[in-house]
Order: C-alpha cells, then sequence, then structure tokens
C-alpha cells in the first residue's frame, strides 16, 4: 500500500510538470485562417489555431474590426470552435489583430 | 499635458502581491530541507505553515496576475515571455499545491508518513523552487526590458510639476 502510494505521488508529479502551459507562435504579418481554440472575454483576447497547426494568441485593440458577413459584430459573438479568418500586423513579437472575420 | 496615473492601477497589484509567496515559498522548502535531519519540530512546523500561507499567496499572486494581463499584453513588444511566465507561475503553483497535499495527507494519514515522502516532497519543493526562482526572472525580463506596467514619465517630467 505504502509502495502505491509513493509510486503515485512520483507520477503525480511528473504529470504536473508535463499537463501545464500552452504555446504560442509569432507569425509575420498577414492573413491566416483557423479555428478559435479558446476566448478570454474578460481580456478581449482570443487563441486562434491556424490551419498549419500555430496557435496566435491575439489581443484585440480599439482598431480590430470584428465582422460576420461583413457586418460588425459584438466580441461576445465569438465562441470556441469557430472558423475565422484573421489580419494581423507583427509588431516586435507581439501580433495585433487588424481585423478578424467570422466564416460561419 | 501629460498626466501622472493613479498609483493603484490594477496592473499595479501583481508585484504587490507577488513577492510575498516567493518568501514563503522559499522558505517553506528551507523549513522542510532542515527538517528531514533536524528533530527539532519547529521546522517541520514551521515548514508546513510556510507553506500552506505560500500556497495561498501563489494563487493570489495568479489571479493579480490575470488582472494585470489583460492590461499590459497589449503594451508589450514581446508577449512569449508574459505567456512562459504565465505557463511556469501555473506550474509552479500546482507543485507547491501538491506539496501542501502531500504534507496534510502525512500530517493526517499515519501510512503516508514515511521517510521516503518526505523526502519526495523536498524535492518537489525544489522543483517548484526552480520553476519559481524561473517565474520570477521572466517576470523581471517583462518589467525591466519591455516596461510591463510601468509608467514612462514623459522627457520633461512636466506631469511631475
Amino acid at each position: 500500500m505504502k509502495s502505491l502510494i509513493q509510486k503515485g505521488i512520483i507520477l503525480s508529479s511528473i504529470l504536473l510538470f508535463m499537463a501545464c502551459g500552452e504555446s504560442t507562435d509569432v507569425v509575420e504579418s498577414g492573413t491566416y485562417q483557423g479555428t478559435i481554440k479558446e476566448v478570454e472575454a474578460a481580456k478581449t483576447e482570443i487563441y486562434v489555431s491556424t490551419d498549419d497547426n500555430k496557435t496566435l494568441e491575439l489581443y484585440f485593440t480599439e482598431n480590430t474590426s470584428l465582422t460576420r458577413n461583413g457586418s460588425e459584430v459584438e466580441f461576445s459573438e465569438l465562441k470556441e470552435g469557430q472558423k475565422v479568418e484573421v489580419k494581423v500586423e507583427k509588431k516586435g513579437k507581439r501580433l495585433d489583430p487588424l481585423s478578424v472575420k467570422i466564416m460561419e | 499635458m501629460t498626466e501622472l496615473p493613479d498609483f493603484w492601477r490594477t496592473e499595479v497589484f501583481h508585484p504587490l502581491s507577488v513577492h510575498f509567496p516567493i518568501v514563503l515559498l522559499l522558505m517553506a522548502t528551507l523549513f522542510k530541507l532542515i527538517s528531514l535531519w533536524s528533530s527539532k519540530i519547529t521546522w517541520d512546523h514551521g515548514g508546513r505553515l510556510l507553506l500552506l500561507l505560500g500556497v495561498i499567496g501563489i494563487w493570489i499572486a495568479i489571479y493579480t496576475g490575470n488582472l494585470a494581463d489583460g492590461i499590459v499584453s497589449r503594451q508589450l513588444c514581446d508577449p512569449t515571455v508574459l505567456k512562459e511566465h504565465e505557463n511556469f507561475a501555473y506550474t509552479t503553483a500546482w507543485i507547491f499545491t501538491a506539496a501542501l497535499i502531500i504534507e496534510l495527507l502525512m500530517r493526517y494519514i499515519d501510512l503516508v508518513k514515511t521517510r521516503i515522502i518526505s523526502i519526495i516532497l523536498v524535492l518537489l519543493m525544489f522543483a517548484g523552487t526552480g520553476t519559481l526562482m524561473y517565474v520570477g526572472h521572466l517576470g523581471a525580463q517583462l518589467v525591466y526590458q519591455q516596461a510591463a506596467g510601468v509608467n514612462i514619465p514623459s522627457g520633461d517630467c512636466a506631469e511631475f510639476n
């Protein structure tokens, strides 16, 4: 029993190291299509998983336009799993979203 | 004319809260290490108390860090450093939380109270100390290289007149 508890603690410790964290990628300025992986409404932030398996972390700015079928929509319209097209501008290693189009 | 911003800004609560768990958790690790060899219960009990307070403190620091994140991210030139800071902060918090759970199990369940688990606990806390120091290093990079959350005065300091 003691041995089982000890093994459990060691295994849990290893899993703990592996479980934490989410990495993001930096890409060049341009337009990318992908799927919304996560929406952080409180920070007006989204994570987009692009078609070439990169994760973009995008903080909306006051200049970011968000549209669906050509019309401006509220940030609350964004949901996980939605297909989007994002136009980003790279400043240093920061990606500023210029526009986000909801594709569906 | 530029105005001096209020000191009590949302992003300032993170640096105000983050240094307590750093000290508490480092001291907790030291106390628990000494308790492996010392028969004085002060080290063991003190280490437990420091660990408990440190774990409470680190989750408060993570909460205030999340508040600051939403504000400073848009101003950073390399937010990937912030992301790594955040990821390792969560890893550190979970490591010390796991250490606290083990510590409490050892306190209340005799079956768990063995020498080998005491050693595993200290090793876990050392691992947490390593990630804690790295989180601190990344936090310092954010402040001293990218001025995260820092007000930069105008060239003529007019706002201080």
